[in-house]
């Protein structure tokens, strides 16, 4: 897809929790812009409605949710009720970054946080341009 | 003009302390007490015996905490028994931003479940009473790491729980650490921080303070992390503050490393003796790489022991470790053991004696101390000559207009006008100065050096993923 289709598509991004780790939030963000995205950035420190009013006042097709510290477990679980709750329920829902505070299994992180309903779960994945390519795909397939 | 000054010492103190001691969270906390309870400690239990006593290596300190006290005392034992020098308290970051009630929900959650829901030890949550029993056979000094801006609280329940090394500052703990956090509010509240430290130290045993270098740890040009360093540490002496140590967080490039451990060490002492603080002691903490770790164990394990090594040759005085395991979040207790007894293996092997920094020395290494130096002097002597009444004002101005600016910063106040990029040698250039009252011949040499970089991506976030992710 080339930039000026991208264009169309607007991202909510943030750090959920009271994270504060900013530098992979200014860089998906320059990424997602650089591939042609309309990026909303709500920055650090972010609760699930913070997402969901975003989400809904620019009426996103996607929102990404990062943590760091291991925070997103504790917050994320009916992230995907609470977007249902608001007529949002449709929308692309992404996480990643460290999710879980402490090790554990990735697939067993991918299957938790895929219950608690997202689409694309990148726990450990620091290559951003493979999940910009996933979401092109899914835009796509809309 | 509004220089540093012993003036500028906040006077009684006693209404201010009551207020924030009237807070139901710090009951039982007496002034009193506490000094007793500081007075009975082994003096091992205090930073300026550690460091008075330690040989040519440097001291190690881990970082650490967990939700539950029984994690932490379990933590708390294994570090000690590894041969951490220095024993870490790391504050929950629910804590640090002062929600203080979320951190009680998550203690209680992370106690039922037995998991934790913390990503520190909630202190102020705990209270000082069972604090002081994590330490009860501990001789060691205990050192709190956190990242508060307002750390008045926090830090009343620290030294009242035994707690004798204070980290952080107005600057470093609110820039890195705060989207929204008042600038000016934090370096008012870290005046009220140091002047308890220099209230409960004697001469003996002094609370000690340490200002955090690293910032946000990503592409920081050495000049700025050095001038911060140094103000910090003037503001901690305007209240009465006598043993501090400044910090930098390993560059990334060895030769920066050197430079930036040069400077730091000789303008740190220049600045407090100028302006009339030649009693504080200062010592020099290096920390090891705080951008990205690689993910896979080897790799890390690499990385910390060439870390060590650096630490060794700039003769810190502390180096600060980090795990094998730093890529993939809180680190398991036993892991940060072997992270410590493998920095204590390295040291102890590869003794680089008392060989002074200053005789290792090559004409790349001179000229990057020569331009560290005087970007900082310039950026240090554009703060004092601004106008206000008094020093903390000057450097709240500062970033205000951006003098002082540092990338990758969260907060609001921040300019984020400086770009800075790594060179073909891997050293932090700036490539845009902003506001930063570095002299255009110095800031032609920085961009002469980053020209010589060849390998150059299409792209600004590859370039910057790149540079950031250079230790990955």
């Amino acid at each position: 897809m080339s930039n000026n289709v991208l264009a169309k598509y607007r991202i909510v991004l943030g750090v959920i929790g009271d994270d504060i780790h900013v530098v992979g939030n200014r860089i998906i963000q320059l990424a997602l812009e650089e591939s042609g995205f309309h990026v909303f950035n709500l920055r650090t420190r972010n609760r699930p409605e913070h997402f969901c009013q975003a989400a809904l006042e620019v009426n996103a097709h996607a929102v990404m949710v990062s943590s760091l510290n291991g925070e997103g477990e504790y917050w994320c679980s009916d992230f995907r009720q609470q977007f249902t709750n608001i007529g949002m329920g449709h929308t692309l829902l992404y996480v990643g970054g460290n999710i879980v505070v402490g090790n554990r299994r990735q697939e067993d992180v991918v299957k938790l946080f895929k219950q608690y309903g997202f689409d694309r779960v990148y726990h450990q994945k620091p290559d951003i341009s493979a999940t910009i390519a996933d979401l092109c795909k899914d835009l796509k397939n809309g | 003009m509004a220089k540093p000054s012993i003036n500028a010492k906040l006077q009684d103190i006693t209404p201010y302390r009551q207020q924030i001691l009237s807070q139901p969270l710090a009951q039982g906390i007496s002034y009193q007490e506490v000094q007793d309870h500081l007075a009975n400690l082994p003096r091992s239990r205090f930073p300026q015996t550690a460091y008075n006593n330690k040989g040519s290596s440097p001291l190690i300190q881990p970082r650490g905490g967990f939700s539950t006290f029984e994690a932490q005392l379990e933590l708390t034992k294994q570090l000690y028994s590894a041969g951490a020098d220095f024993i870490p308290l790391t504050i929950d970051s629910c804590t640090r931003q002062n929600q203080y009630d979320t951190a009680a929900n998550l203690l209680q959650r992370s106690e039922e479940e037995e998991k934790d829901y913390l990503n520190g030890y909630p202190l102020i949550t705990h209270g000082y009473e069972i604090t002081r029993e994590l330490y009860r056979n501990i001789d060691r000094p205990i050192s709190l790491r956190h990242g508060t801006p307002d750390a008045r609280l926090l830090v009343e329940v620290a030294i009242a729980s035994g707690i004798t090394e204070i980290e952080g500052g107005g600057i470093c703990y609110c820039l890195p650490y705060s989207e929204g956090f008042p600038l000016d509010r934090s370096l008012l509240y870290w005046q009220y921080v140091d002047r308890i430290c220099a209230e409960y130290s004697t001469k003996d045993a002094p609370i000690h303070r340490e200002s955090f270098g690293p910032l946000s740890a990503t592409l920081v040009p050495p000049a700025i992390a050095v001038a911060i360093q140094i103000i910090e540490a003037l503001l901690a002496a305007e209240q009465g503050v006598t043993s501090f140590a400044v910090s930098f967080g390993q560059t990334g490039s060895m030769i920066q490393d050197l430079a930036t451990a040069k400077v730091l060490r000789k303008l740190t002492r220049t600045y407090l003796n100028q302006f009339g603080f030649k009693a504080v002691q200062t010592y020099l903490v290096y920390h090891q790489w705080m951008g990205q770790f690689p993910p896979q164990r080897e790799k890390a394990a690499a990385l910390i022991v060439g870390s060590t090594i650096i630490s060794s040759i700039i003769s810190a005085d502390k180096v600060v470790v980090k795990t094998v395991n730093e890529a993939l979040g809180v680190p398991a207790a036993e892991v940060n053991a072997e992270a410590t007894s493998t920095v204590q293996y390295v040291l102890e092997r590869f003794r680089y004696g008392d060989i002074p920094t200053e005789s290792l020395t090559s004409p790349q290494i001179e000229r990057e101390t020569a331009l560290i130096e005087s970007e900082t002097k310039t950026i240090l002597q554009t703060i004092f000559d601004l106008s206000g009444d008094a020093f903390w004002e000057s450097v709240f101005r500062a970033f205000q207009l951006g003098y002082l600016d540092v990338p990758f910063s969260p907060h609001n106040d921040n300019a984020n006008k400086l770009i800075s990029m790594r060179d073909a040698n891997g050293s932090i250039r700036i490539l845009e100065k902003g506001n930063v009252p570095i002299s255009d011949q110095d800031a032609e040499i920085e961009k002469s050096l980053l020209a010589s970089k060849h390998n150059k991506s299409d792209k600004t976030y590859q370039q910057l993923l790149a540079d950031i992710n250079i230790m990955v």
